[in-house]
């Protein structure tokens, strides 16, 4: 057993599954309280990416920014979060609300033509060029954590670390605070929860701004660790991280967390290891295929994913 | 009256004999078609001006127009570009080759500037009787066999930039084990198969790996890199990602140093701390003889940075211009005209050598490429 590699494969597979949980996480939370998959998620991660370009570039740029590297990080984290959060905002007021009582195939179509509204938006606005972070140029490589056959960057640290902390941070939003209880029994019975005096309207709009303002997160913590953004890029993260809650149990919490992480290292180890398990006969380019093999697995075998529970209902 | 109406008639087939006669002269000597070509003349582009390579097409164009307005002020002519996108996308190509062949204004299409823009777009060019010519489609499968009568390139291909690759790494670089990568495209696929064929047959060890052209993230690839490989070769057409992978072997502790095809070359954007690239034409920055065209380049541009890319595509502009040029002597030129001429193109190169094609389209004598040592991002040629 080669260790290197395995450590190696496990810190790629850790960032890129701490971005799919992000991801998976705002997928969850909307379904979970509106059954709505919202398939516009993956753009606003994209526009998150770009937001956090602006204020790089604002700033100086990565070469000589204007203020230290963890302001400047805390900077276009906090920007992508609050302008994604009013985008996700704005999504659900203008093109899901109108449809909260329409067949459920309606809101599905209108999700996909937001999808399509934000990529062009984005791509008349600043072209189709891919932007680039200049992280390497930021910080360099070789800073980072060297022990052994484990080396890692320093914004690699930062990405996973803040994402670990974002989802911790939303386990305890929903587990102990007053707006958790609400978007819980929003979740369970829509109109039970109105009966009790929650404004439902209003815990769907803060479910709507908590989960975009993670996805324009996810959006700079790919920027800066892999350098380079576009405007399509939210279509491959959409899909992995809805592939993660699906996987985990969409509607979970824990179940997005869970299925990000399973996703991204399955991903990873992939990567590393379909050629020996094949015996050369699939190499790394198949790596997706075991990603959504994943997934069709996980729907025939437990549609409701790991940590969901089937549905029951009445007759 | 009868005085009236008989002057009146043979006024009118007075009238009627000069338009006539008028009319026949013009049938005679040239369709409004043809008259507009040599009036109204302009060259298409065929290349990436957004996506990921954008860097490269844009790189282009800006030497196609430079050396259209360096043309036209020493020939009195008034060429102009017509830009088409391809954004990297071979469906997008296509529709923009349909775009040029309409417009009767083009009389030469410079690019593709990626090869599977050329294969995309070859027949319909060939078609429309429309020369095309690269200054950066490299894919050897581009003239074998002649698939489009109509193309011509003024670099090598890459029956010449593979050998001259792992001739490079098994030879000089004295490498004994290399990861081979090809971004699963037209151009990457057969470069990175030839370079991996060429090293085995001298005994090297080599791995090949594939990642997506929109790939982003190559850390799982690099953890497949062993801590015994000295080179991967790394057959891109975004310069970007062949930063990235060089930053992450880096990241990763790893000695092997990327090797990147003429798609990476580009100084402001693949910058490792130690790496080669290959190309299809020198960079003029290294020439002295070119020192005069790249000052001049610098005040038409005011000073954008550049590479190999834009003086092949001002020299593929060049081409189509003089032949343009040569077959409006007469006053009138068609497209199939324009294509006959340049193959007996034979003109000075600012890149090197004359450019004259062979029967394939290709360089005749097949040319060279050049190899760059990259040191902390800064380029120099080896070769």
């Amino acid at each position: 057993m080669d260790w290197d590699k395995v450590v190696q494969l496990l810190v790629s597979g850790l960032t890129l599954g701490s971005v799919y949980a992000l991801v998976a996480l705002g997928f969850s939370m909307v379904y979970g309280i509106l059954k709505l998959l919202n398939l516009a998620h993956g753009d606003v991660l994209m526009v998150g990416a770009f937001i956090g370009w602006g204020v790089i570039s604002w700033l100086g740029g990565a070469q000589d920014p204007n203020v230290a590297v963890w302001l400047l990080i805390v900077l276009m984290l906090l920007a992508a979060m609050v302008g994604c959060g009013f985008l996700g905002v704005a999504i659900e007021r203008f093109a899901y609300r109108p449809l909260r009582r329409a067949p459920r195939i309606a809101p599905l179509i209108s999700a996909l033509g937001v999808s399509f509204f934000l990529q062009n938006s984005v791509l008349l606005l600043f072209g189709a060029n891919f932007r680039s972070y200049d992280t390497f140029d930021l910080v360099d490589v070789e800073v980072g954590i060297s022990l052994g056959p484990l080396n890692v960057w320093i914004i690699r640290i930062v990405v996973i670390g803040s994402a670990f902390a974002m989802m911790a941070g939303l386990w305890l939003l929903v587990t102990r605070s007053k707006l958790g209880k609400a978007m819980r029994a929003t979740a369970f019975d829509r109109e039970a929860a109105a009966m009790m005096g929650i404004d439902v309207d209003k815990v769907i709009v803060k479910t709507f701004f908590i989960g975009s303002a993670l996805a324009g997160a996810a959006g700079v913590l790919v920027g800066l660790v892999f350098g380079s953004i576009n405007h399509f890029m939210g279509f491959s993260y959409g899909l992995k991280g809805f592939t993660a809650a699906v996987v985990g149990g969409i509607g979970s919490i824990p179940g997005a967390m869970f299925g990000g992480l399973f996703i991204g290292l399955s991903e990873a180890l992939s990567v590393g290891y379909i050629e020996d398990f094949t015996r050369g006969r699939l190499g790394s380019a198949f790596s997706d295929l075991v990603v959504f093999l994943i997934l069709i697995v996980f729907m025939l075998v437990r549609p409701q994913g790991i940590f969901g529970k089937p549905e029951v209902k009445k007759v | 009256m009868r005085k009236g109406l008989i002057a009146a008639s043979l006024g009118l087939l007075a009238a009627a004999v000069v338009v006539t006669s008028a009319l026949a002269r013009t049938e005679a000597s040239a369709t409004p078609a043809q008259l507009a070509a040599c009036t109204n003349v302009s060259l298409g582009f065929l290349g990436p001006l957004t996506g990921p390579a954008a860097f490269l097409g844009q790189e282009q164009i800006s030497w196609l127009r430079f050396g259209a307005q360096k043309y036209n002020k020493a020939n009195k002519t008034r060429f102009k570009v017509l830009a088409g996108d391809t954004q990297l996308k071979a469906p997008v190509a296509r529709t923009v080759a349909r775009r040029l062949v309409s417009n009767r204004g083009v009389m030469a299409v410079i690019g593709g500037s990626e090869s599977q823009a050329v294969r995309v777009s070859g027949n319909l060019f060939e078609k429309a009787g429309l020369a095309s010519i690269s200054g950066s489609a490299t894919a050897i499968d581009l003239t074998k066999g002649r698939p489009y009568t109509s193309f011509f390139r003024v670099v090598p291909n890459d029956g010449i930039q593979g050998p001259d690759i792992f001739n490079y790494v098994a030879g000089q670089l004295g490498a004994k084990n290399v990861v081979v990568i090809d971004s699963q495209d037209d151009y990457s696929v057969p470069l990175a198969n030839a370079v991996a064929r060429g090293l085995r047959g001298k005994n090297v060890t080599v791995a090949r790996e594939s990642v997506s052209a929109d790939d982003t993230d190559f850390s799982s690839i690099v953890a497949n890199v062993g801590n015994s490989v000295n080179v991967v070769v790394f057959a891109t057409q975004v310069a970007a990602a062949a930063n990235t992978l060089s930053n992450q072997l880096r990241e990763q502790g790893k000695k092997a140093l990327v090797f990147g095809t003429d798609g990476a070359y580009s100084p402001s954007q693949f910058k490792p701390r130690n790496g080669y690239v290959s190309v299809f034409a020198p960079d003029l920055h290294f020439d002295k003889q070119a020192r005069g065209i790249v000052r001049e380049y610098n005040r038409y541009s005011k000073n954008k940075s550049f590479g190999s890319f834009g003086p092949a595509t001002y020299m593929a502009g060049w081409v189509a211009m003089t032949n343009i040029t040569k077959a409006c002597q007469d006053g009138t030129a068609t497209r199939a005209e324009v294509t006959r001429l340049t193959r007996t193109t034979n003109i000075p190169s600012i890149i090197g050598g004359n450019v004259r094609f062979d029967r394939k389209g290709d360089l005749r004598g097949g040319g060279a490429f050049t190899i760059y040592k990259i040191t902390n991002g800064a380029y120099s040629p080896v070769n």
